[in-house]
């Protein structure tokens, strides 16, 4: 494992150790919902159901269909704010 | 691998800016993933296009809002005035005490076998006075032996696990033979 690789490792623990990516996680999720994201999805959802059948949908073409729009509609200013938090405690839970 | 044994002055600012993105990103895929398997299961559970009931079906599930009926519309005291027969004994019982009724017509339930065993503790206390010879009467009279003053403290914890059969019922005719 590189230097890098391994840091980053190191800094993936300590967010689940902390509990951190667990509140990173429902802050998205509570945001994403405030701003229309997942309305928007499940709409797209909609669409895909009803082209592939109800009946015969699996999880990896919702996976397949949903996962790239999702990944794009993400607002901007959500963005900003969970690379804020990500920074914040980066920033404080690493020795300088 | 410790988290203080990272110095982060060798990272410099867009080193941190990329891992920051890649946790971001993991954290979008999570949020993302989840919306599928959470539209997935809507779907084979048969709940996902529910609010795209026609109207006509959307009226049959309305709140109901009228007096003596709940939401779905059923009468909730229907009950409370209605009489039952008591299969047993033939009477004729409301509804509320049809239950506590039962348990004591019927023999069963916690409250019948309490009243039941008090009765034979007391009917063996007065059966013994009357029927039994001298020697029984004395073991009565014993305080080791005694049934009826003690029944509150002795028969309580140890009631469950007596009957009829129990050896201190047994023994008492064998207990100091004189």
């Amino acid at each position: 494992m590189s230097k890098d690789s391994q840091m980053r490792a190191a800094i993936n623990q300590k967010l689940i150790e902390m509990g951190e990516r667990d509140r990173l996680k429902e802050l998205l999720r509570a945001k994403l919902v405030e701003c229309g994201w997942k309305d928007q999805l499940k709409a797209h959802c909609k669409d895909v159901i009803r082209e592939k059948g109800l009946e015969h949908i699996t999880v990896e073409d919702l996976v397949a269909e949903i996962t790239p729009k999702g990944r794009a509609l993400v607002p901007d200013s959500v963005k900003k704010e969970l690379l804020q938090r990500i920074k914040t405690f980066l920033a404080q839970h690493s020795t300088l | 691998m410790k988290m203080d044994e990272i110095s982060m002055s060798s990272l410099d600012n867009s080193k941190l800016e990329g891992v920051a993105q890649d946790i971001l990103s993991d954290l979008v895929e999570d949020a993302c993933l989840g919306l599928c398997f959470e539209v997935h299961r809507a779907v084979k559970q048969g709940y996902f296009f529910l609010e795209d009931t026609d109207q006509e079906t959307m009226r049959d599930f309305e709140i109901v809002d009228q007096p003596g009926v709940d939401v779905f519309g059923q009468v909730y005291n229907q009950w409370k005035n209605k009489e039952c027969v008591c299969p047993n004994c033939s009477r004729s019982i409301a509804a509320s005490r049809f239950a506590p009724h039962l348990e004591k017509c019927l023999g069963m339930g916690r409250n019948s076998s309490r009243i039941a065993n008090r009765r034979i503790v007391t009917g063996n206390n007065t059966n013994n006075k009357s029927e039994s010879d001298q020697e029984d009467n004395d073991d009565v009279n014993d305080n080791d032996w005694s049934y009826g003053a003690e029944k509150k403290g002795m028969m309580g914890p140890r009631r469950r696990m007596d009957n009829q059969e129990s050896p201190r019922m047994l023994m008492k005719d064998e207990a100091f033979p004189q």
